[in-house]
């Protein structure tokens, strides 16, 4: 038996990779309620500040620098969508971004 | 991450910004009672969001909150005389009742009737649950007022509650925020061995947090604001839960030991101005009055309730004197080095600057609790601001008839559907 992703459940955000993308955005599917959100917002924190940090450390050796900042915009305007309790208008932002790789 | 514009109308409280507005909707506690301990007492300055007023008992018992300056030549009405259900103006004479109205208006000649044309801006007060707290919002068609909160500690009888009042340095929500971020206790308030914290009447001995830094949090929307669980792992087959409220607008109740019968305990933050507010903590025990020796703990300096000036309620431990930290002892067994629970909230909080920038934090999942406080308080003042929606939580008082928790609770068992009806009040 599969089971989809559970929105009550919080993320591990341990890098910010694809697969780590890919999972935010199947859960951010399935999102609708306030708490569902705020879930989703601190995820979509946790990568932000990995990517920030990574612009500040001048860490070029993973994603070039360009890259870098698209992505970290990209993470930026989703986590205003769920900020915005938008969480399909935040999945959809990250899907565009998946599709620029 | 919040932006710049949202940090800012998070943390104005004025009048007429969207926080202060929305914060004039809700009774806000601005004095302990004792402050004001009997009729016709000294008159006592309260700074409430931005504004200077002064706070008397009159000879009828009844609490007035007036604006400090005298509506005539605008000196200091804090000088003024107490006396026969009116506050007088030592300039001129000018007396004033608790609804503002004047009363007396000696160097006119009466004929002249200006004393039934003048008021001064008058709030309405109460005495409740051994606060004064004060109401700065709009009444409605009948001048009806809002109900007051029905906190348990407020509801109690006297002597099973404990009541104190610090100064903190800094905007209002940097404490709102540390109060329900259960995530620092593991580290702020934690020794260097598996016993957190000496205090007996605090709920932060337990190992688990010691053993298990990084809570998973789970928050849940409730009618008072938002019933918030930090997880760890306890034993094989349980987790540790740690449950606190954060009670709209800007209060917490935490939690007391496991399985111990020790008070609960609880925080309400007051803005004074943008860069100031005060610490309102209360102890309480359901059941039973607190005992001599619960009392003594209480009063130590080394709880939630800090050790400070009478006069200005400034923590003898502050940032003057950088808290007296001991640095050795930080070495040695304080993760800190400072004493008191208080005292070392302080120091990380008001070290963030007056108003922290939270365009510039780094925030992750163990920030859950303070990213939904922060979103709840920003929809509802923007619906406030928006729609003129006033908050659903000031007309459902007995909302706030909730209790915190600490629990073991098997792996495999719903926090959900264990918590549901455990942590609410019963109603005397």
């Amino acid at each position: 038996m599969t089971t989809g992703p559970n929105p009550s459940h919080v993320i591990a955000v341990e890098d910010y990779g694809e697969a780590t993308l890919r999972n935010l955005i199947a859960h951010l599917d399935v999102s609708h309620s306030f708490e569902h959100c705020i879930y989703r917002e601190s995820e979509l924190d946790a990568v932000w500040r990995l990517l920030d940090i990574a612009l500040e450390r001048g860490d070029g050796a993973v994603l070039p620098r360009e890259r870098l900042l698209e992505l970290r915009d990209a993470i930026h305007q989703a986590h205003d969508f769920a900020a915005d309790e938008k969480p399909h208008e935040a999945a959809a932002r990250l899907r565009r971004e998946l599709r620029t790789v | 991450m919040l932006t710049r514009d949202e940090n800012e109308l998070l943390t104005r409280t004025n009048r007429g910004t969207p926080m202060g507005e929305y914060l004039r909707r809700y009774w806000q506690p601005v004095l302990l009672e004792s402050e004001l301990p009997r009729a016709d007492c000294p008159p006592v300055r309260v700074k409430l969001m931005g504004e200077e007023l002064v706070a008397f008992r009159d000879s009828s018992d009844r609490i007035g909150l007036l604006d400090e300056y005298c509506p005539h030549r605008r000196t200091s009405l804090y000088w003024g005389r107490n006396e026969a259900c009116g506050l007088r103006c030592v300039y001129h004479g000018w007396k004033f009742d608790v609804e503002g109205h004047c009363v007396d208006m000696p160097n006119e000649p009466a004929e002249y009737g200006f004393k039934e044309r003048v008021f001064t801006t008058a709030y309405p007060a109460r005495a409740w649950g051994g606060l004064i707290w004060a109401y700065l919002g709009p009444r409605g068609a009948d001048e009806a007022l809002p109900p007051l909160p029905e906190f348990e500690w407020a509801v109690v009888p006297a002597n099973q509650r404990f009541v104190s009042k610090r100064l903190q340095e800094s905007n209002y929500l940097q404490a709102v925020e540390g109060g329900i971020d259960s995530s620092h206790v593991s580290f702020l308030h934690s020794t260097l061995s598996a016993e957190t914290h000496v205090s007996s009447t605090l709920g932060l001995q337990s190992a688990y947090m010691w053993r298990d830094k990084a809570p998973r949090f789970t928050v849940n929307r409730t009618d008072y604001g938002l019933l918030i669980g930090a997880r760890r792992d306890a034993e094989a087959d349980t987790y540790y839960w740690r449950i606190t409220q954060f009670l709209l607008p800007t209060a917490t109740i935490i939690p007391g030991p496991m399985n111990v019968d020790a008070p609960y305990n609880g925080h309400f933050w007051t803005p004074i101005d943008d860069d100031h507010c005060w610490n309102f903590s209360v102890s309480w025990l359901p059941g039973r009055p607190l005992t001599e020796q619960e009392l003594q703990d209480l009063q130590s300096g080394n709880s939630i309730h800090a050790g400070v000036d009478q006069k200005t309620f400034l923590p003898i431990r502050n940032a003057r004197n950088e808290y007296l930290i001991d640095r050795a002892k930080q070495q040695r067994d304080s993760f800190t080095g400072i004493e008191g629970v208080s005292e070392q909230d302080s120091a990380v909080q008001e070290a963030m600057g007056r108003i922290v920038d939270r365009s510039r934090e780094h925030l992750g999942t163990s920030d859950t609790a303070i990213i939904a406080a922060r979103r709840l308080l920003l929809r509802e003042a923007r619906d406030l601001q928006r729609e003129g929606r006033g908050p659903a939580a000031v007309q459902r008082p007995a909302a706030f008839r909730v209790r915190s928790a600490s629990m073991l609770l098997r792996r495999d068992v719903s926090y959900e559907e264990t918590v549901k009806d455990t942590l609410t009040a019963p109603v005397r």
